[in-house]
């Protein structure tokens, strides 16, 4: 039977009956302004913010500082994270000898860390950008160890079979093999780490998207604040649709 | 001229936990001539497999004894001389049926050209050239196995050694492909060496069967198969092979099947 309705029709109906419920509800007498901004306001917030007509103080600033400190967070979270997997899965001691290390530092609530960050690092980028790795890196991490180590042991036989070399063996079937895996914790990562840098710029209050957060709400800029918890909410969107995108060109 | 000589071959496997010895062959001697069709028949954990993977090098024997294959003595696989079938497709799913069965001539450097005419020409053999840009998850299991069965004959080794090729499939698919692997070799003329259990698939398929005894395994039997081709399954001639099979197998497959229950019940085993 065919359906009625397409899964996508389904979900933008959904969506649009949920903000005019949203907007009627702003709108109704004794609904307080201050904590409750409409959504056709909310966009309008939006479009004066990229024009620089609001009273965001120094919008594109703040929003490079965050984009540059998720940019060189993410840099390190990707690079070091498959490295480290990679030696996790690729070396039987040195896995053994340091994974459990790995494990205990995951389980730990990185936020109780961030003074201690903060008393050595300062308060520039640089703590922040730290703290994004250390929330973004573990899942990169383990899924990288984990996507190489669950290759089918008879894919390697029979490229060794076929007469690849080692090297060819990696680069032609094992790390194809992984992929998926390796780019699923990728894509984790990427969300980690704009958690970690978001939450590392509204504790130590002095730059970036968080900054601005902080300031519309402790002003009570409400409609302010909310275009701003859906700019910052679009950088993650726009990073996981590029993955989706990875993800459907690499992926099989 | 003998294309593969086995000459006094013994294999025994160590346990490194307990560090028991099993013994997986013993003696063995035999040889395969060019153009050869030689199945290795026997039960199950008798050697049959092991013996392959010492002949196309995957696997190395106890010392003394060697194995010749075209006059040179086996170190490692080499690919250029045998192409190696496994018992599962083994299809990488991120290329496609066409990249499968280049792979092995990738490994080779062969010309990009030339490669994909081949694969193609081994794809058109299995009427699978419809299927070339497909992946392996939209084919069925008996398809697979025929993309397989093209990667290892798109290298055009003068031998190809098949461990159980066709064991994972039903056995109408079974026939089929059998008919199309003997189809293939009676047109390019390679020496096979094909392990199974299964007696049919041997009198079908093979032109020399070796009958292997219950673990360690030895060689019990080489028969001459009489059977024109194509043959007919079920036929009373058939039939007749069969039984003289059987005759040599019967009591390897008590023996080995009262082993497997011996360990399953934890039961001691009667002196070998």
């Amino acid at each position: 039977m065919k359906a009625l309705v397409s899964p996508g029709a389904a979900r933008s109906g959904v969506v649009v009956l949920v903000l005019i419920a949203w907007e009627a509800f702003a709108r109704l007498a004794g609904v307080n302004k201050i904590l409750i901004a409409p959504p056709s306001e909310v966009l309008w917030q939006i479009v004066r913010i990229f024009a620089t007509s609001s009273d965001v103080p120094d919008f594109y600033p703040h929003m490079w500082v965050t984009l540059w400190e998720l940019l060189v967070a993410y840099a390190i979270t990707a690079s070091l994270g498959v490295l480290i997997g990679a030696l996790f899965a690729g070396s039987k001691l040195i896995g053994d000898a340091f994974e459990p290390i790995v494990l205990v530092l995951y389980a730990i609530p990185k936020v109780i860390l961030y003074p201690l960050i903060v008393l050595v690092l300062g308060i520039g980028m640089v703590p922040k950008i730290v703290f994004g790795v250390m929330v973004g890196i573990f899942v990169v991490v383990f899924n990288t160890a984990a996507g190489l180590r669950q290759v089918e042991p008879m894919y390697v036989g029979l490229a060794r079979s076929l007469g690849y070399s080692k090297g060819e063996i990696f680069f032609k079937v094992v790390l194809p093999a992984a992929a998926p895996t390796i780019l699923a914790g990728l894509r984790l990562g990427f969300g980690y780490t704009i958690i970690g840098i978001i939450t590392a710029e509204l504790l130590v209050v002095n730059a970036g998207l968080g900054f601005l957060i902080d300031w519309a709400s402790f002003n009570y800029f409400t409609p302010q604040l909310y275009a701003l918890i859906i700019i910052t909410l679009c950088v993650g969107v726009v990073g996981n649709g590029l993955f989706s995108v990875l993800e459907r060109r690499w992926v099989r | 001229m003998a294309v593969i000589e086995i000459k006094g071959v013994n294999k025994t496997y160590r346990d490194p936990a307990s560090g028991r010895e099993t013994r997986t062959l013993e003696n063995i001697r035999l040889s395969a001539t060019d153009n050869d069709f030689l199945v290795l028949l026997g039960p199950s954990g008798c050697g049959k497999s092991t013996l392959l993977n010492i002949i196309a090098g995957l696997v190395p024997h106890d010392d003394g004894g060697e194995v010749l294959v075209q006059g040179r003595r086996v170190t490692g696989p080499n690919p250029k001389l045998m192409a190696y079938m496994f018992q599962d497709p083994v299809l990488y799913p991120w290329r496609t049926v066409q990249k499968n069965v280049e792979f092995g001539l990738e490994a080779q450097r062969v010309d990009k050209e030339e490669g994909r005419e081949r694969a193609l020409k081994y794809l058109r053999m299995v009427g699978l050239e419809g299927f070339a840009d497909y992946y392996p998850r939209q084919l069925s299991g008996g398809m697979c196995q025929r993309v397989a069965l093209c990667r290892s004959l798109a290298l055009e080794t003068d031998i190809v050694l098949m461990d159980e090729p066709f064991g994972a499939l039903d056995e109408q698919s079974r026939i089929i492909l059998g008919d199309e692997l003997v189809e293939i070799w009676r047109k390019v003329r390679r020496t096979v060496v094909f392990v199974t259990h299964s007696l049919t698939e041997a009198v079908y398929l093979g032109q020399r069967i070796v009958v292997f005894t219950a673990r360690p395994g030895r060689i019990k039997a080489v028969i001459e198969n009489p059977l024109p081709r194509p043959r007919s399954i079920g036929s009373a001639e058939f039939n007749g092979v069969v039984d003289t099979l059987w005759g040599h197998l019967k009591e390897e497959s008590l023996l080995a099947l009262m082993r497997e229950k011996a360990i399953e019940e934890q039961v001691a085993l009667p002196k070998e």
